[in-house]
């Protein structure tokens, strides 16, 4: 596939992202992440607890979507990881109905917060199935292996057992998504090894569209703390990297990165 | 007169192709439908459909074609899943897939049951078992959208019966054994 052609792409600081997936009307579209998060969460419990799922549901629907227009845009694949590909968008429909499901159970409803769509734009703006699959499986889904063993305590500790069984469940279906991503993008690179280049490109946009979307100072200020320039404290998870196909080194790296932002005061604590 | 081997590769080859096309469709139809919902039950249909493709696949290499060999049905065949492709409103797509597609294809399966040899060609039998079977779940969730969207219930009927009188007209959507052949011949 080539790049998007530019009726499905928009530009952002000189960047081209895909165009956003349908939505209902009931929905909101946010570029930034200060239109998303509530102005006090601690203030408003339950209301943060609503839009903490109400978040999950669309990253999951945007999962099912970068995996199908995935499956759309390189027909030429390996048959066995367009099959891989499938069954993530299965798992991930799974995950949207047991988490919609929580938030229905919570009071709340489609549309209530403002979402966000930077997995499917950054994504699917990309031109080489290595390049999706080192952005969305190995990174995004992978930084979730990280941040989801901390969701299931943070619900586990509220005593919302049913969201932290659905939390673990998901978990588990990430691992294989991820563990996937490795395994076929080291086969990828092997039979054509102008893959590792490309995945590089895709690891710069990607951090140039990090620059281009991060917060920006006063942008968004939560219980009075400015978040500019911090990162969530979410500590590497060693054991799921592992079983998600990671090395030992690149286990160490992410945990060596993680260090280094904790010994700069760079990382934001959140309850 | 009962099928041979090149006549059952050449059926289940053109069937997985079907397949292939159809698990696309539905995966084009994800991002591009606003519904939750209907991007929920579609997006659990690609998997199925991939599952049935790959069945179909393993069974190619059975009857001495390539594993996971695919032969393009006869070009009225292509025009008619053309045509359900390019379908956009989320009524039409749910009834082109659910009250269309799935129920054709599944008479078209069951009348392969009838013709081919229950022992010769018992691994086949048993694949396309599953996929009846498969199919007629997926035809419950699809309709069931309607109950649990009145929304996307209404289409219109002319659409659907031309739409079906489309599928209809096409006998049989494998191409000849010799054109098959030919096509193989001038892609290699």
């Amino acid at each position: 596939m080539s790049a998007p052609p530019a009726y499905e792409t928009f530009t952002v600081g000189g960047l081209a992202l895909r165009r956003d997936p349908a939505r209902e009307p009931c929905y909101r579209v946010a570029r930034g992440h200060a239109d998303v998060y509530l102005e006090a969460p601690s203030a408003l419990h339950e209301e943060a607890a609503r839009a903490s799922i109400h978040r999950n549901v669309n990253n999951e629907l945007l999962s099912l979507e970068v995996a199908a227009q995935t499956l759309v845009d390189f027909p030429d694949t390996p048959w066995e990881l367009r099959l891989e590909l499938a069954r993530q968008c299965w798992d991930e429909t799974r995950h949207v109905r047991l988490l919609f499901a929580r938030l229905l159970a919570m009071g709340g409803k489609k549309g209530e917060f403002p979402i966000i769509n930077h997995e499917w734009n950054v994504t699917c703006a990309l031109d080489s199935m290595a390049a999706r699959l080192a952005v969305q499986n190995r990174t995004f889904e992978g930084g979730s292996l990280d941040l989801l063993k901390q969701v299931i305590d943070f619900w586990a500790q509220r005593g919302d057992h049913e969201t932290a069984e659905v939390m673990e469940v998901i978990l588990a279906d990430e691992i294989n998504h991820v563990r996937f991503g490795n395994v076929w993008l080291r086969r990828l690179i092997k039979d054509d090894p102008r893959n590792l280049l490309r995945v590089a490109n895709a690891m710069g946009f990607l951090r140039q569209i990090g620059k281009v979307l991060e917060t920006k100072p006063g942008e968004l200020v939560i219980d009075g703390q400015d978040l500019a320039g911090m990162h969530p404290q979410i500590a590497g998870q060693s054991t799921e990297r592992a079983e998600a196909g990671f090395t030992v080194t690149e286990v160490a790296e992410i945990l060596r990165k993680e260090e280094a932002l904790r010994d700069r005061g760079e990382v934001e604590h959140r309850a | 007169m009962s099928l041979s081997v090149k006549d059952r590769g050449a059926w289940v080859a053109t069937y997985r192709y079907i397949h292939v096309t159809l698990m696309e469709m539905l995966a084009r139809w994800v991002p591009t439908t606003p519904e939750m919902e209907v991007k929920l039950v579609f997006g659990s249909h690609i998997w199925y459909l991939a599952q049935h493709a790959d069945a179909l696949g393993k069974r190619t290499h059975e009857l001495r074609l390539a594993l996971q060999h695919s032969i393009p049905p006869v070009k009225e065949y292509l025009g008619f899943l053309d045509e359900l492709g390019r379908v956009t409103e989320t009524p039409k797509r749910i009834a082109g897939m659910y009250d269309v597609m799935l129920p054709a294809l599944g008479v078209r399966l069951r009348s392969y049951l009838e013709r081919t040899d229950q022992l010769m060609d018992a691994p086949t039998v048993r694949i396309v078992e599953r996929i009846l079977d498969e199919d007629q779940r997926m035809i419950r969730e699809g309709r069931g959208l309607r109950e649990e969207l009145p929304a996307v219930g209404s289409v219109d009927g002319t659409w659907v019966r031309r739409l079906a009188a489309t599928e209809s007209t096409v006998s049989d959507p494998v191409a000849p054994v010799a054109a098959v052949a030919s096509a193989v011949r001038e892609a290699s």
